[in-house]
């Protein structure tokens, strides 16, 4: 029989990671569909919210009151380390963090594991529901942004910066990063894919968790969010599309 | 062009191959060979490839004259340098280069590390000098940045630009500023990797999986092994430098520790990862 989840969050990045279990034959449920009929066998919960913390808090807290106590919770991990979305529910230790980015191409998908989760059978368990959705699993260590998100939100953060300083030109950037260095794709149209604003939450996270000058969000990145130029979803974002 | 090096002997090659006359300077006769040598045998191995004809592979030799004597770059029309990274080196050079060749000629340095500006304040016309920066391989790799100087003149970026997309090189234009575009860009990849190892987030054949798994050829690890450890550590340390120890390039220790202990990557056998035997 086909798992089903229960999704949490909207936008983009959210609807990419629906259409992930969607190809996985997995059935995806809302948190209003959920409420409205009740589901008992839920697989796990799959939280794709990255911030801010408020609303992540909230999803969670509804989510957590829809399913049994040993369902898994899958917390996204761009913005907030596993243990603090672990601290808000009654059973943190049925929580992992996860990295919704690029989820579809990405062979691996990346679980971190919260102080409140034991290194257990449940945790095993917890993992195996991926390996089940195909995915090669890598522990990492409990901070946010994980491993991918964070190392590409440094780069377009320094991209960031460069074109601050009217250094070069977004386009140039991208080339110059492919060609000279062999990346898939350039920081910046990779940013603009991914949302501008997930990058923002990325550095945010970093920077608040960690409180080091090194994550600060370049101020370009956050003009840019107000402004709205979040990448291709809004047409905008570090380059234009129509 | 000025070097016979690695570098300057690759860029005298992509020269050669588009069609240019390229006069090909070194200080000693034993250099100059050694970098003969060197364009020779790669043409050799990729006429063994079937990459190139060997009428080619002649025409693009004849192309390339050797010599000791500076004066006979005079006719050159585009001076390109690849000698050691030392500014006061390459600021001598410019100052007797300036001498020898015409007031209309463009004046290139291929510096990775220094200020094109420091190095162009050097010479009376300074809005004709700018920075050429090829990646190595050079015959390889198809970006160049062309570096505008403080005083670098509009005309000569827009002249060089066009001169390196004609050598059928992709041209990226940027203001001289510490590890201009890659090698600033591409500090997190690489100082982030070695923090993350430090901080227990993953270690380090894990981080070059989960890196790989999103699209990059090499992770941080396996990437550093291949350009030499130390190269990537002086990269690092001149960009944390060029911005006055500014957090974001601060290098990691174990970076230090690396080079210090001779795990240079490759070329010594070890590095991130054991190589060869």
């Amino acid at each position: 029989m086909a798992d089903k989840v229960l999704l949490v969050g909207d936008g983009p990045l959210a609807e990419e990671t629906a259409a992930f279990f969607r190809e996985k034959k997995v059935e995806v449920w809302s948190l209003e569909q959920a409420r409205e009929k009740a589901v008992p066998d839920i697989a796990a919960v799959i939280d794709g919210v990255s911030g801010p913390a408020d609303w992540k808090k909230e999803g969670l807290r509804q989510a957590e009151a829809l399913v049994f106590e040993q369902v898994p919770i899958f917390t996204s991990a761009l913005y907030t380390c596993a243990a603090q979305a672990a601290s808000w529910l009654n059973h943190p230790q049925r929580v992992a963090g996860f990295s919704p980015l690029c989820l579809r191409e990405m062979k691996t998908v990346e679980i971190s594991r919260p102080l409140q989760a034991e290194e257990d059978s449940g945790w095993t368990a917890r993992l195996a529901c991926w390996e089940r959705w195909g995915k090669s699993v890598e522990v990492v260590g409990d901070e946010p942004g994980l491993v991918f998100p964070r190392t590409l939100a440094l780069m377009v953060n320094e991209s960031a910066y460069v074109l601050t300083e009217k250094a070069a030109s977004a386009k140039d950037i991208d080339t110059a990063m492919k060609k000279g260095t062999n990346h898939p794709r350039g920081p910046l149209e990779w940013a603009d894919r991914i949302g501008v604003d997930q990058v923002g939450w990325i550095l945010k996270g970093l920077f608040e968790e960690l409180g080091e000058d090194r994550y600060r969000p370049a101020p370009l990145i956050r003009k840019m969010i107000y402004a709205n130029r979040l990448g291709r979803s809004t047409g905008r974002g570090f380059h234009r599309y129509r | 062009m000025i070097g016979a090096g690695t570098m300057g002997g690759g860029v005298a090659e992509v020269l050669a191959a588009s069609g240019c006359e390229v006069i090909l300077y070194d200080v000693t006769r034993e250099a100059l060979d050694e970098g003969v040598q060197r364009i020779q045998r790669r043409l050799g191995r990729q006429m063994k490839k079937g990459r190139i004809e060997e009428a080619e592979a002649e025409e693009i030799q004849f192309r390339i004259r050797p010599t000791v004597r500076l004066e006979e770059v005079a006719p050159a029309r585009w001076v390109i340098e690849a000698v050691v990274e030392k500014l006061d080196v390459k600021r001598e050079l410019f100052t007797r280069l300036e001498e020898v060749v015409d007031g209309e000629s463009v004046l290139a340095t291929n510096t990775s590390s220094l200020s094109v500006t420091a190095i162009a304040a050097a010479v009376k016309h300074p809005e004709r000098v700018l920075g050429l920066h090829f990646f190595n391989p050079a015959p390889v790799m198809p970006l160049v940045e062309v570096v505008s100087g403080r005083m670098t003149h509009a005309d000569t970026m827009d002249r060089a630009v066009s001169f390196i997309a004609a050598l059928g090189k992709e041209p990226v234009r940027v203001k001289d500023t510490p590890g201009f575009l890659v090698n600033r860009i591409a500090r997190p990849f690489h100082s982030e990797a070695y923090r993350m190892v430090g901080d227990g987030v993953a270690d380090k054949e894990q981080l070059d999986r989960i890196l790989r798994s999103a699209g990059f050829k090499m992770g941080p690890f396996e990437l550093q092994d291949l350009i030499g450890i130390d190269i990537n550590y002086a990269a690092s340390t001149s960009v944390y430098d060029g911005f006055f120890q500014e957090p974001r390039f601060r290098p990691h220790p174990d970076q230090r520790q690396m080079v210090e202990s001779g795990a240079l990557g490759r070329k010594a056998g070890r590095g991130h990862y054991r190589h060869g035997g």
